[in-house]
């Protein structure tokens, strides 16, 4: 159970709104609502909107391509023992 | 590949030489010996744990084994697995894992951008693993990547309860 209320997608701003539409291309999934980390970084755009570049650079692909990066981030994950 | 790395970590950063002096290559017995040589070609270096670990020349010759079998070119390649290295090292504060996976991701080619992109996600993770924690957010993209029910190679397919039955998954 999050700590935290998670806010309805209805309750952010249309700048994040179009960001969520962004993260479906991303993940090219199509959430039928955004991710919970979504929701939680577009709390406050100035914290979220930084962190999410400075990830989504990290993960774009350049000498190793994203799906060998999805595996870097699942054994960061995994050592982190993040079930998330 | 995880497991391993862990494993010549710990040794590496749990037990340095004023703890437990590696064998000097020359004392070393013959199977010993030829494990280290073995050791030597795969990496261009003798990584000192593989010293330490050669007080046991039968220790050392399995483990090296399973060390070797993780690390080939296998479905993944040899420098994606480095790089994986690497992120364990890091992620797990390893001093001995950080620099010597670096190494061997340069020594198999990969430069200077490369190596910052490992940095970049292993860094992204470490901060979306602990804010996902401290929110105790509850998992929601599970459909992206469902359970494979694919065996270890060798073993059986996942049995797969149903109402109707079990049934067997995963590739035959």
């Amino acid at each position: 159970m999050p700590t935290v209320r998670l806010r309805d997608v209805s309750e952010y701003p249309e700048a994040a709104q179009k960001l969520f539409e962004l993260s479906k291309s991303w993940f090219a999934y199509d959430f039928i609502t955004p991710p919970a980390m979504s929701r939680v970084m577009a709390w406050d755009p100035e914290f979220g909107g930084p962190h999410g570049r400075a990830m989504k650079r990290a993960m774009t692909s350049g000498e190793f391509t994203r799906a060998e990066k999805e595996m870097v981030a699942a054994v960061v994950s995994g050592v982190n023992a993040c079930h998330y | 590949m995880v497991g391993v790395t862990n494993a010549l970590n710990v040794v590496a950063d749990g037990l340095p030489a004023d703890v437990l002096p590696p064998v000097p290559e020359a004392t070393a017995g013959a199977e010993a010996r030829a494990v280290l040589d073995e050791i030597r070609d795969f990496y261009g270096e003798l990584p000192a744990p593989f010293l330490t670990l050669a007080r046991d020349p039968r220790y050392l010759s399995d483990l090296w084994s399973a060390v070797r079998r993780a690390f080939d070119d296998q479905r993944l390649t040899r420098r994606l697995k480095e790089a994986l290295a690497f992120a364990v090292s890091l992620t797990s504060r390893s001093r001995f894992g950080a620099g010597f996976h670096l190494a061997q991701m340069r020594r198999l080619g990969i430069g200077d951008a490369g190596v910052m992109e490992i940095v970049g996600v292993t860094q992204m993770f470490s901060s979306y693993t602990k804010i996902a924690d401290t929110l105790q957010l509850e998992s929601d993209m599970a459909d992206i990547a469902p359970i494979d029910p694919t065996p270890a190679p060798g073993g059986q397919p996942a049995v797969v309860r149903s109402p109707a039955g079990p049934h067997r998954r995963g590739r035959q």
